[in-house]
């Protein structure tokens, strides 16, 4: 009967959020790792940081999703996971905003592609929700880190 | 009794734990350490006879003519093609009549047709027909990307419709003679952040991309600005 209270279902929930958030870090990390010249031109598009810091953001991100992928897809270091995945995304969200703001017309490169696109192709909105919902779920796995099938005690 | 058991299944968790903490450590590292060693120009990597080093290891065309105009292009883009069926024949009449300084970059952005696509037009070039090539890139471009159109033998079937039938051409492009040298390209134009393709720079300055790349008029102007005789 305990199975079916609120307090049963939060393990699963757990799950399900590490799945989702570690399942779209690590399609994104996986989908760039492979075309690191063109993950470091859609960071360059953002046009905030240095062009050889970019570069090197370029290169490494992608790495760094798939990692926060894997501890969270395996349940190990949920709480750090979550918190690096969901600060990532906050990161992304803030990155996306301000290139909305100055007028630019990029993609996000969120997986793979990225750079300039024609006026009416911007994503902005959407891309915003979709992090900020990631972030949601980051949040949740803060809170509550132990799960079903996970490798943390 | 019972506590035991618990405490040592605890244990063997733990290291599981750091185990895998410390494998998606150690893939993260290394893989961050090959992206970015592997997208830096590398200096002895073998570079074809018009590439110029200091030009960011462009093909230079009339290296003492002015003005100068950079081309960063990805032979597998849509709008690289339309660039060229604009200003295509012009340029190359630049080129030959000594008019211009011309720098070609082919960026490899779109995948390993770019890639492939880039180092036969460096094989060319060391034929002397790189501008023929070049041309037959554009006119053959696939709609979809890296969809096989560009494989090696393929590059090497194109190559001979415009005489390229030499075995120094065939080998190049079968053994992959520029690969290194495409990666350095690559690398350069990260360098000088060229996010897009085309860009086009005149002395140095990318000229206005709403007005100065698809019009032909507004590209002469530009060079005309920029001291075009």
């Amino acid at each position: 009967m305990s199975d079916f209270s609120i307090k049963g279902l939060l393990p699963w929930l757990t799950l399900i959020s590490r799945l989702i958030l570690g399942g779209v870090l690590l399609a994104a990390g996986l989908l760039k790792v492979t075309h690191p010249a063109k993950s470091a031109m859609a960071v360059r598009a953002y046009e905030v940081l240095p062009v050889t810091f970019a570069n090197f953001l370029g290169y490494a991100l992608p790495w760094i999703e798939v990692g926060i992928a894997l501890l969270l897809i395996l349940g190990v270091a949920v709480k750090s996971a979550a918190l690096s995945g969901g600060f990532l995304m906050f990161l992304f969200i803030v990155a996306i905003a301000q290139a909305w703001a100055r007028g630019l017309t990029i993609d996000c490169g969120c997986f793979g592609g990225g750079g300039q696109v024609a006026k009416g192709e911007t994503k902005y909105l959407e891309e915003i929700l979709r992090d900020t919902g990631l972030v949601l779920l980051a949040l949740y796995l803060m809170k509550f880190p132990r799960g079903k099938f996970s490798l943390d005690r | 009794m019972a506590a035991k058991p618990t405490k040592s299944s605890g244990q063997k968790d733990n290291f599981t734990r750091n185990l895998v903490i410390g494998m998606v450590a150690l893939v993260v590292g290394v893989g961050v350490i090959f992206s970015v060693t592997g997208n830096q120009t590398k200096v002895s990597s073998k570079i074809p006879t018009i590439a110029s080093e200091a030009e960011g290891y462009g093909l230079v065309f009339n290296p003492s003519a002015m003005p100068v105009i950079d081309i960063w292009e990805d032979f597998q883009c849509p709008v690289c093609r339309s660039f060229e069926s604009v200003v295509g024949s012009y340029l190359s009449q630049l080129v030959k009549e000594n008019k211009a300084k011309v720098i070609y970059h082919p960026l490899s952005f779109i995948g390993p047709e770019s890639v492939r696509a880039a180092n036969a037009a460096a094989c060319a070039a060391e034929e002397s027909k790189f501008d023929e090539f070049h041309t037959l890139l554009y006119k053959t471009q696939s709609t979809t990307e890296n969809s096989g159109l560009w494989s090696n033998d393929n590059l090497v079937g194109l190559g001979a419709t415009v005489g390229l039938t030499s075995d120094s051409f065939k080998k190049c492009v079968n053994d992959g003679g520029f690969l290194g040298w495409v990666n350095n390209i690559a690398a350069d134009g990260a360098k000088k952040n060229v996010n897009s393709t085309p860009t086009v720079f005149v002395n140095g300055k990318e000229i206005d991309r709403n007005t100065q790349y698809m019009d032909l008029n507004g590209f002469t102007a530009a060079l005309v600005a920029a001291g075009l005789k």
